[in-house]
């Protein structure tokens, strides 16, 4: 039982807790025809930027991907560019789709603005979201929630996400300037738009899949030669999961 | 540690018998440190209500958590020096009643892959956070964050990350070594000075190398890469709010490269602790 426990811990790309369940707020002031969720993402890493995020609410049958599955060039989008658009775009075309919002991005170590989403309240039973946000100093690393279960929460209800990072398996993981759009690669002469998406699929699979993190230029010279000479990042764009949290909470 | 929420959800209900509104709960609390080859310090137990919050990722440490994570230190009795200061000045004597938490510090080094087992009396408060250092690191600490107390009768599960106080960059610099200072002079090691706590302590002193020029910041060199007044003076900068940790650099050169830890038994990834409660049977 211990081993199928830390198997699933390792294996889930989140997991939930109820936090609190003080719904001490009385009637919802006569508007109980739409609910309200407050969102907001802590960004956990040292020093990787995230970029503006997509967050979509929407109900069973939507994903915006699937593990072990090719990317959408929607989620490319997200992954390699840091641009939510495609992927609010893809969410609002789906049948499923309930409310959607793009989030501002998040500064490393720092609790990030809230973003509301707004859904019918004959929608809360069953309710998924999803929130997808890039790690800026990366060829194509995202974090976040894909298709998550918030349903029949509580007004006042909270509950916490911890997220992991996934390798959108569009881009090889070179750690050049010219290959990422954050600022690690700007200081290093390229970063910005041109840098971000490609449409050029050129990582050793084309699947999503759990990020094996950034090697880095530390160590290049140490006799390990553990470093990666032609990377431009240091030492302090590594990270460990998790890498985000998810704070939701029934607003009304 | 809210990775492993799952964990809490699935856990195994052991023993289930009618539950009630428990007040005073003996539990049985257990951590196993799942590291490679990293310690971790005496352990702060805290039981508390929502006005105590020993840690938050996104938010500035307390003072009482820099000296937790960058030495260890809880209380008076362990370093007089972090009176007023620390855990215990935050938050009253320890196995007393004070109102907001009761607290007890469970001591001794827990080495890698070791377990031990504590009884706890919550004093009936509703939370639980658990913190301890691992060493060596600048200011590393595996967390317990504000779990709600199960009250079901049963064995819990629950896995720790590892985070970043934030309080002191990583240097990852041994702090028995003499032929580098604190910026100004004074001895490394410890709280409120770079370099990595614990390096003298003989579990760890086979295996800690000297001569790294540092990771997070360069011996003689200050924050923005400006030079310092000595070559071989360490600047005291800190890498705040709270976050989970990006794990240690490593080298393997046990005289020279970045770091004086080793790339090849200082790592880790998460979860670094497993924390096992057992709620008694009324």
């Amino acid at each position: 039982m211990k081993t199928k426990l830390i198997k699933l811990s390792a294996i889930a790309l989140t997991t939930a807790l109820v936090v609190s369940c003080g719904s001490d707020n009385d009637s919802d002031s006569g508007n109980s025809t739409q609910a309200e969720y407050a969102v907001t993402i802590t960004n956990l890493t040292y020093a990787q930027p995230f970029s503006p995020a997509s967050i979509v609410a929407h109900q069973p049958g939507y994903q915006p991907f699937v593990a072990g599955e090719a990317a959408s060039v929607a989620l490319e989008q997200l992954a390699e560019g840091g641009s939510a658009t495609q992927l609010l775009d893809e969410a609002r075309a789906a049948n499923e789709f309930l409310d959607a919002q793009e989030g501002a991005g998040v500064a490393p170590r720092s609790i990030g603005t809230v973003t509301t989403l707004t859904v019918p309240s004959s929608e809360v039973e069953n309710l998924k979201l999803s929130a997808l946000t890039m790690l800026i100093d990366t060829n194509d690393a995202f974090t976040g929630l894909n298709a998550m279960d918030i349903s029949n929460m509580a007004v006042g209800q909270q509950k916490v996400f911890m997220t992991v990072s996934w390798d959108s398996g569009t881009e090889a993981n070179t750690e050049t300037a010219d290959s990422m759009p954050g600022p690690a690669a700007q200081a290093a002469g390229g970063g910005g738009a041109s840098a971000g998406f490609s449409a050029v699929r050129d990582d050793t699979a084309d699947i999503v899949h759990i990020h094996r993190g950034v090697v880095t230029n530390a160590n290049a010279a140490d006799p390990s030669m553990e470093g990666l000479t032609t990377s431009i990042l240091d030492e302090g764009a590594r990270w460990d999961n998790p890498t985000a949290k998810i704070l939701v909470e029934r607003i009304r | 540690m809210k990775l492993n929420k799952l964990a809490l959800a699935t856990a195994a209900i052991v023993g289930m018998t009618a539950s009630g509104i428990s007040q005073a709960v003996q539990l049985q609390v257990s951590i196993t440190n799942l590291t490679h080859a990293n310690y971790m310090t005496p352990r702060l137990v805290i039981a508390h209500d929502e006005t105590v919050d020993a840690f938050e990722v996104g938010t500035t440490a307390t003072t009482a958590l820099a000296w937790l994570a960058e030495a260890g230190v809880i209380d008076d009795a362990q370093d007089a020096a972090s009176a007023g200061q620390n855990f215990e000045a935050l938050l009253g004597p320890a196995v007393t009643d004070n109102g907001s938490n009761t607290w007890q510090r469970f001591g001794g080094l827990l080495a890698a892959s070791a377990t031990v087992s504590y009884p706890f009396d919550t004093m009936g408060k509703p939370k639980l956070s658990l913190l301890t250092m691992l060493i060596p690191t600048n200011d590393a600490f595996a967390g317990l964050d504000s779990i709600t107390i199960p009250t079901e009768p049963g064995t819990y599960h629950y896995f720790l990350n590892a985070y970043d106080a934030g309080t002191e960059l990583n240097d990852e610099l041994n702090s028995t070594r003499t032929d580098i200072v604190e910026e100004g002079g004074g001895p490394l090691g410890a709280y409120g000075a770079p370099g990595v706590a614990g390096a003298g302590a003989p579990p760890l002193s086979p295996n800690m190398g000297t001569g790294g020029t540092g990771v997070a910041v360069t011996v003689g060199l200050a924050e923005d890469g400006s030079a310092l007044a000595g070559a071989n003076e360490v600047v005291d900068g800190t890498d705040g709010p709270v976050h989970i940790h990006r794990n240690t650099l490593g080298d393997t050169s046990r005289t020279a490269g970045k770091s004086d830890l080793d790339s090849t038994l200082h790592r880790w990834l998460n979860p670094v602790a497993r924390v096992t409660i057992v709620v008694p049977a009324p």
